[in-house]
């Protein structure tokens, strides 16, 4: 799987350098994954994470390799691991839940897809999918950052995506290794670096009066769905909410 | 080295939930029109999701995870790097913890 991205990696850039496709060259391809090394970092611990977990959960290593490379959400993860937390692999409607709970955890993808299309809808289809498959959280922001600074490159998006997708393996890979030695990740404080990370974005990324009416509005929006509604659902009602707050207060926004 | 025939269902499973969210929104917008209204709507997302993140783990903590959150604020603005805020914030929540087990 690596391979096949690394070979796509280098046929977009291919694609880009023979002048098709201008808006994903090669040099956005670089831009993305220099700014994303950072945060390659922190995707290594949270693999980590999930490789340890993993390792409790009697997954083979081939088994949690797959599960990063085809599932690649760490919340996502989580849950299908703690599904088999007995040793025994879900079937029939315990696996459909597991399945339906992934979809509402990961429903914020579906946000992020809309928000790049005016990126990934100019390049090729096979740029864009790539782009698509290797997307994560931390470099979709980034991405988003980047744009507000000037970027229109949609090869920042993959290239970023790429440097934070590799370190999701290895991380994997020392979790599971390290899973017969590990202390409690508990007490090492690693269940806080996925909160303590968004806040850092977070807190880089609001601005103005605007930024901190949809920080409210979705804060709020977000206990009340932690407490009312089933898990997994509070980042897709905050996101819903920072979204119509920000629709909402447009037309104040281009008066003022 | 080994993966149990049913992995394979299951993975199958989990693969599409994720795939499906990974290229729906990319899909959906194929047949809506970008206004800058909804453009507006839509930069204001990533503000949002990390609020949701953010929001419900700071009400669900004590105290660590509080002056944890304090001191990646603090980071951020005194280097403005994300990952020293991150790092930061983790170690002060896993000192914090240690020191809630002793206390």
């Amino acid at each position: 799987m690596i391979l096949r991205i690394m070979t796509e990696a280098s046929h977009n850039t291919n694609a880009a350098r023979g002048g098709g496709a201008a808006p994903f060259t090669a040099a956005g391809v670089r831009r993305g994954a220099v700014q994303a090394l950072p945060l390659a970092a922190s995707v290594l611990v949270y693999g980590m994470v999930f490789g340890l977990l993993a390792k409790t959960a009697a997954m083979s290593f081939a088994e949690a390799m797959l599960m990063s490379t085809f599932v690649y959400s760490g919340s996502a993860q989580v849950v299908a691991v703690s599904a088999m937390e007995s040793g025994r692999i879900p079937t029939g409607a315990a696996a459909f839940a597991v399945m339906t709970t992934i979809v509402l955890l990961n429903a914020r993808y579906l946000l992020y897809g809309a928000a790049l299309h005016p990126w990934l809808g100019r390049v090729s289809t096979l740029q864009a999918y790539a782009t698509l498959v290797v997307l994560g959280d931390g470099n979709w922001v980034l991405s988003m950052k980047a744009a507000q600074e000037g970027e229109k490159d949609a090869g920042y998006v993959f290239g970023s995506g790429v440097v934070m997708f590799v370190p999701w393996l290895m991380g994997t890979t020392i979790g599971m290794l390290a899973g017969a030695f590990a202390a409690n990740p508990r007490s090492l404080g690693l269940d806080f670096m996925l909160v303590a990370f968004s806040a850092a974005l977070m807190s880089g990324l609001v601005k103005g009066r605007s930024d901190v009416a949809v920080l409210l509005s979705a804060s709020v929006a977000a206990i009340a769905a932690d407490r009312l509604l089933p898990a997994g659902l509070a980042v897709l009602t905050a996101a819903a909410a920072g979204g119509l707050t920000a629709w909402l207060r447009f037309k104040t926004v281009e008066g003022a | 080295m080994t993966v149990r025939p049913e992995f394979w269902m299951f993975l199958g499973l989990a693969a599409v939930a994720s795939l499906f969210c990974r290229f729906g929104g990319f899909w959906l917008m194929h047949y809506i029109a970008i206004t800058p209204r909804l453009e507006a709507a839509l930069k204001a997302t990533p503000i949002a999701v990390m609020a949701g993140i953010v929001a419900p783990a700071a009400l669900r903590g004590s105290w660590p995870e509080w002056i944890g959150l304090a001191a990646v604020v603090a980071v951020m603005r005194l280097m403005k790097n994300d990952l020293a805020a991150a790092i930061a914030g983790v170690g002060v929540v896993a000192l914090a913890r240690s020191g809630q087990l002793l206390g």
